[in-house]
């Protein structure tokens, strides 16, 4: 969406204003198909013509400061309302992580844009289509800085997990599998993997029962302290069909970017050989979900 | 008319500073309107004031700007003007006695509004002759201290107005004051239309929202939400808020096994994006100055199952039409409000209709235009009839300093 054109300059060139402007607004309506539609004061801005484009910027945070970024550009047009509307429809491939939203007004005038209202009922509960395109999710949300940036998956297939029951022994899961032909027999034999990050060579696997593209595990903690050597241990959960590739058990498909404050499981008190231990069920940055096995709280012992 | 707010601090974030800023804005349409903080600690306030409203500060608390006067000497020196029993005492000193004194001498105004009591002593006792007085109480007179009271009795008959956000606290005013000539009024909160389309009445969510304080009785709640995921566990309870019973309330959820159908969401800022996501509003406090966030769902679209607690709810919620009143702290009560609409949709959804159309009286135009009628009549009430009540408030006000010195003095003669 750059354009290549030379930028004309108007006969009088526009004043800069001497006070300081409050930073772009956007508000943000999700649909149920997973598209966004945003619309954006930019204050102090005339109404874009021949002589900008006005785009909304998505860039994707790179952990790396040197590599370069995704970018992707949508075009800003007049709402009708005296503001500008760009559209992120769920059709846009937009590569899994964070992506910070600018609004340009030509090449030189780059600004962060800050939330306004961010109406996502329709992501709450959502029940996406059973297709054979990959899921896509985006939710908008406030950096902790106050900007506005976009939570992004791309999955296929997808494995979300729904109620989790949290018992002394370990926990038992639900989920719903979307995005396979026939999730019925890409579930049959399928197995629940925790992988140990520590060492790559740490598995442990529990069979998963299915009902249509539902499937449940029971997941015990035993096996996960015996291997415990102190410090903190992450298993991550995957879902493995009996053939074919295994999928990361995760929780998107709602309104909430960040899981981790909000979807909270107990901690329980398991046995270890190496020292008195707990183990519980969270969700990662990525919305993954995982067990952690750590030291027991002092008050806990 | 030239009206002006004086508030605590306009900058952070708080019921009194949004309900200042929605009635100032709306004011603003017609009149010159100015918010005096008398603190500032962050360059741009958390929520803005709308429209041409003016904002100034008295003390400027921004650190490592060249303003800074949190190390002024004035500052470590305790305030006599502002009162000792008010709650915000210890922020203020012998700098914002000052500060507000020259302020409220160099008033160019109609009108002066006060926003809570420590304040409102200051205007009774300061402001020049001339603008009418008014005297905001935002919480209730029955929940400040006796000695609060005492110095509010003192000082008040000094002032043309006081206002109360309920006719319950309205009526406890005129029972335990005596203010001779100053009208004791109440006008509600203001809750402006919010800007997204209402709540559909189809999501099964329950939402709560408020600071995680224990008069808001989130512990009922959750208990009563038991109760009802054992009948619906097709439900779920969102709680927005932060606050010191975060952690309680956390282990609460754990102990009962509520953690798939109780969700403590953090702060959300603004809120009517969030309200939208549920059919359904709680509210379990045992006591409610006002009950902002049962208008802010009502306009939300969300019938309100709230505790019948003082002084707000009752006169918010017209139960068993716009939403329901259950006994306050009864928790199978509570999920027997729960259950009535969460069981019955067509019940739910005609009660989200009526609260959309009833709480369209604190909209903030019509709120303020209450406001304006009891301005206009206090300006005309003249210069001479004025001159006259304030002759005879500050006769009444020394009465009771006399009377009050007196019973302090007795009290330490028992004491001894």
């Amino acid at each position: 969406m750059t354009t290549s054109a030379p930028r004309h300059h108007p006969v009088t060139p526009p004043e800069e204003p001497t006070i300081v402007s409050a930073p772009p607004r956007a508000d943000c309506i999700a649909d149920s198909a997973g598209g966004l539609t945003f619309d954006v004061d930019v204050w102090g801005r005339p109404a874009p013509s021949g002589d900008w484009t006005a785009a909304l910027v998505l860039r994707r945070r790179v952990a790396d400061a040197d590599a370069d970024s995704d970018e992707v550009r949508l075009p800003l047009s007049p709402n009708g309302d005296g503001r500008l509307r760009a559209v992120l429809p769920s059709t846009v491939a937009l590569p899994e992580g964070r992506w910070d939203i600018h609004v340009a007004c030509g090449e030189d005038d780059v600004r962060r844009l800050v939330p306004g209202l961010n109406d996502l009922r329709s992501l709450v509960d959502r029940t996406p289509s059973q297709s054979a395109s990959p899921l896509a999710v985006r939710i908008p949300y406030a950096t902790k800085h106050g900007n506005l940036s976009l939570r992004s998956w791309l999955r296929l297939p997808h494995a979300e997990a729904a109620d989790i029951q949290v018992e002394s022994a370990g926990i038992t899961a639900r989920g719903v599998l979307y995005r396979v032909q026939d999730p019925q027999a890409w579930l049959a034999g399928a197995v629940v993997e925790a992988r140990c990050r520590r060492d790559a060579a740490l598995v442990h696997t529990v069979p998963a029962t299915a009902e249509g593209a539902e499937f449940a595990f029971t997941l015990p903690y035993g096996p996960l302290a015996e291997v415990w050597r102190g410090g903190l241990d992450v298993w991550d959960l995957w879902l493995r069909p009996a053939e074919g590739e295994p999928v990361r058990i995760a929780r998107i498909l709602d309104d909430i970017a960040d899981k981790k404050p909000v979807f909270v499981y107990p901690a329980r008190p398991v046995a270890a050989e190496y020292a008195p231990a707990q183990a519980g069920p969270y969700y990662t940055a990525d919305n993954d979900l995982s067990v952690r096995v750590d030291e027991r709280e002092p008050a806990a012992r | 008319m030239h009206l002006s707010f004086l508030i605590h601090n306009a900058y952070g974030i708080g019921g009194t500073i949004r309900t200042t800023f929605n009635l100032a804005s709306a004011l603003a349409e017609r009149h010159d309107v100015e918010i005096v903080s008398v603190f500032r600690h962050r360059d741009e306030p958390i929520l803005a004031p709308g429209g041409d409203v003016r904002l100034r500060h008295l003390v400027d608390l921004r650190k490592d700007t060249p303003g800074y006067e949190g190390d002024d000497p004035e500052q470590e020196r305790p305030a006599t003007v502002f009162p000792a029993a008010e709650g915000r005492y210890k922020q203020y000193s012998a700098l914002t006695d000052r500060r507000i004194a020259a302020h409220l001498r160099s008033l160019d105004c109609d009108v002066v509004i006060g926003t809570r009591p420590g304040l409102n002593v200051h205007i009774a006792q300061q402001a020049r002759r001339g603008p009418v007085r008014v005297g905001q109480e935002h919480l209730t007179l029955s929940t400040h201290s006796a000695p609060l009271k005492r110095t509010l009795r003192t000082v008040y008959p000094r002032l043309d107005a006081v206002t109360t956000v309920t006719e319950a606290d309205a009526a406890t005013y005129r029972k335990l004051m005596r203010l001779p000539g100053v009208r004791v009024e109440a006008v509600p909160n203001s809750v402006p239309a919010p800007a997204v389309a209402p709540a559909d009445g189809t999501g099964k969510w329950v939402v709560a929202a408020g600071r995680l304080a224990p008069a808001k009785r989130y512990d009922l709640l959750i208990r009563a939400f038991e109760k009802v995921v054992a009948q619906r566990p097709d439900w779920r309870l969102r709680i927005y808020g932060a606050g010191a019973e975060r952690a309680k309330l956390r282990a609460q959820i754990d102990k009962r096994g509520l953690y798939n159908h109780v969700f403590l969401m953090g702060p959300a800022n603004p809120l009517d994006p969030e309200w939208v996501k549920g059919s359904v509003a709680a509210v379990t406090s045992s006591l409610e100055s006002f009950g902002m966030t049962i208008v802010e769902a009502m306009r939300c679209g969300l019938p309100v199952v709230s505790t019948d607690c003082p002084h707000g709810p009752g006169e918010i919620i017209d139960s068993g039409v716009d939403g329901l009143l259950v006994p306050t702290g009864k928790v199978d009560a509570i999920a027997d409000g729960l259950l009535r609409l969460i069981n019955d949709d067509e019940l739910r959804k005609r009660m989200g209709r009526e609260a959309l159309a009833r709480s369209e009286r604190f909209d903030p135009a019509r709120i303020a235009g209450r406001y304006e009628s009891l301005f206009a009549d206090l300006v005309a009430r003249g210069a001479l009839r004025g001159s006259l009540h304030r002759t005879r408030g500050a006769l009444l006000s020394n009465a009771f300093r006399t009377k009050d010195a007196g019973r302090s003095a007795l009290r330490r003669g028992r004491a001894a």
